[in-house]
């Protein structure tokens, strides 16, 4: 008969021996599991939001510019308008749009600002970034050859202006003048305090000719779906414009991608707490459990059992113990997520969220993958704790079952 | 008949505490083949330390112990647990049950260690059950059974594979006049019909008379070696 046959109902029964004790290492176990993968999956919901807060603003899953543009970032870094290898490219990649970007000073009838004046594409723009959706006021921009601008509602009010008002906007251009140009304010946009302070939005041909740049832009903001093919895309991009410096978001947004390092790291510290609580409770339990049959493992041991398969029914125990504690763990949580399947609303934390660069609903998922492997980490480690206490029984003196006394 | 247990100035020294406690003094001894002896002698004489040696359970502070012309004082755990699964069945005191398997599984679970069929270990372990008395009870756990039919249960696992030998610690220490009467009239006919050797450390009275061969101990030293004229009869 095969051996973990022969020991696997007797693991299974022994358990119930004590099933107080069972049902409490059960519950630590289920409850470790359960903290494990609640908090992997709110820190993996609160970085996707905090990524997409940040890529869906204007940096999109990578970007492309002239050469030395992010050392320097001002017309004298343009680049053409994308064509040739380089369209085809992003036109299979997904979504794309170019932009004007430069430095610029914006002037209202009372104040003057530091700002980035944006020329945008708005329909292309609309596939990039949320930005277009955001206003507050007024309309976005109509096309690429809209002569308003449109800006963020704080920065309105700082500049005490108002839609529909003109405002001066100042930057260098591409021959080195000072362009100057009165723009019309069609509409206010709503975002964090900083971006509606940074950018100002106009249409792109109307950059492009105010700075004198002809066709040239200033970069390509592009998405991918699905990002897995991120690395494969960037690859294809640098191929078809090698002239050219194509980034992806964890270059260009380094906070964005020190959230995500930062949510596994989180996790994996606390998975290492965790377990560590947990270790103590199986370690615990079994000891007692071995401790309390000692002299019968000392028997089992007198009839010919050898110690290595003695050492096999405990930690088989301890390993169906803690396989039943993971899969109660994951049921739990499954149970604990189904009320968030819409989205999990902070609102009541906005301004909270806010700072810590999440959005207002987070999406907690529980992937397949990423629960595997805790759950088999947690098993896996659990059982070798195990060893503990199953070599203890494996010393047990066969001698003590015979009840010896000299 | 040839010997299946030989001994040969086999002592055993415990230590407590600073002070060495001789608990065999060169006991020289040899039991053939089939026999029915007993070992007996007040406590503290010796009995079950020397049966623990001749089991492979613990090992002699000198002297060397031959266990069917296996000399095994010095052999390794892993082997030891072999020699006592192949060639030794033993019977506690207390009964020593696992008290989460069935009387049958209790029976089964020796067979399986074995490595034999799990549709051969179940008719095998009936069919000890039904040696010893215990037909219609084979899926009571030991907590449902009494002290004899427990400690009968524990004799049909100690003979399931099929022992050369048999030892037991004071089989009968646990048991009433009757249950105790039953099951030493079970061993002597085993003893009879399965031709295993059967060495049991024993007070009671009843099971030395049962016995082809009284074996006295006192003080860790064979004080006493007397044979019965007629064969045991169940």
């Amino acid at each position: 008969m095969d051996l973990l046959r022969l020991l696997g109902p007797l693991a299974w029964r022994s358990l119930w021996r004590n099933p107080r004790r069972t049902l409490i290492t059960l519950a630590v176990v289920s409850v470790g599991i359960w903290s494990i993968l609640s908090f992997d999956v709110l820190m993996k919901a609160w970085a996707a939001s905090s990524q997409a807060e940040s890529l869906r603003l204007l940096t999109g899953e990578g970007q492309i510019h002239a050469p030395r543009y992010l050392d320097d970032p001002s017309v004298d870094h343009s680049m053409p308008a994308p064509g040739g290898a380089l369209l085809h490219v992003l036109d299979g990649l997904g979504a794309w749009s170019p932009r004007v970007r430069a430095p610029a000073i914006i002037q209202s009838e009372y104040r003057t600002r530091a700002v980035t004046l944006a020329g945008v594409d708005p329909a292309r723009e609309r596939e990039v970034s949320d930005l277009p959706a955001q206003i507050l006021a007024g309309r976005y921009l109509a096309g690429p050859a809209d002569g308003g601008i449109v800006i963020g509602a704080d920065l309105a009010a700082r500049l005490k202006t108002r839609l529909g008002k003109r405002v001066i906007v100042m930057a260098q251009a591409a021959d080195g003048h000072l362009a100057e140009i009165g723009l019309p304010i069609v509409g206010l946009f709503g975002n964090t305090t900083a971006v509606q302070d940074e950018f100002v939005f106009t249409g792109l041909s109307r950059a492009q000719s105010v700075l004198g740049l002809g066709g040239s832009i200033s970069e390509i903001s592009f998405d991918i779906a699905p990002r897995a093919t991120l690395a494969s895309s960037v690859g294809a991009l640098r191929r078809a414009a090698p002239s050219l410096d194509v980034q992806d978001w964890t270059t260009l947004s380094p906070l964005a991608f020190a959230m995500d390092t930062f949510s596994q790291t989180y996790t994996g510290v606390w998975l290492a707490v965790m377990f560590v609580l947990m270790a103590i409770g199986i370690v615990n339990t079994q000891l007692m459990a071995v401790f309390e049959r000692t002299r019968e493992f000392g028997m089992l041991q007198a009839l010919g059992m050898r110690p290595g398969a003695i050492v096999l029914q405990v930690m088989l125990e301890s390993a169906i113990l803690i396989g039943v504690g993971v899969a109660a763990g994951v049921v739990l949580m499954l149970a604990t997520l189904r009320p968030f399947a819409g989205g999990l609303d902070l609102g009541f934390l906005a301004a909270g969220s806010e700072l810590a660069g999440g959005g207002d609903v987070l999406y907690p998922k529980l992937e397949p993958a990423d629960a595997l492997a805790i759950c088999l980490t947690v098993w896996v480690l659990g059982v070798a704790t195990a060893l503990w206490p199953a070599r203890a029984a494996a010393r047990s003196s066969p001698v003590a079952a015979m009840g010896a006394t000299v | 008949m040839s010997a299946i247990i030989r001994c040969r100035g086999v002592s055993k020294i415990y230590r407590q505490g600073l002070v060495d406690v001789p608990a065999l003094r060169g006991v020289d001894l040899e039991i053939e083949s089939g026999e029915f002896a007993t070992l007996s002698g007040p406590s503290g004489s010796g009995k079950t330390t020397l049966l623990s040696l001749i089991g492979g359970l613990d090992r002699p502070s000198a002297g060397e112990i031959l266990v069917d012309g296996e000399e095994i004082t010095h052999l390794a755990a892993a082997r030891l647990a072999d020699i006592r699964l192949k060639k030794i069945g033993f019977v506690f005191q207390t009964y020593s049950l696992i008290p989460v398997l069935s009387a049958l599984e209790n029976v089964e679970f020796i067979l399986g260690l074995l490595g034999r069929p799990a549709a051969a270990c179940s008719a095998r372990a009936r069919e000890m059950l039904h040696e010893v008395g215990l037909s219609g009870l084979e899926q009571r756990r030991p907590a449902q059974l009494s002290g004899g039919q427990q400690q009968r249960v524990a004799v049909a696992r100690a003979l399931a594979p099929g022992p050369a030998i048999i030892l037991a610690d004071e089989p009968t220490a646990n048991l009433d006049s009757a249950n105790a009467e039953e099951l030493i009239a079970l061993i002597a006919r085993l003893n009879a019909a399965s031709g295993a050797t059967f060495l049991i450390a024993t007070h009671d009275m009843r099971v030395v008379a049962h016995a082809r061969r009284r074996l006295g101990m006192v003080d860790g030293r064979i004080t006493a070696d007397e044979r019965a004229g007629a064969p045991a009869a169940a």
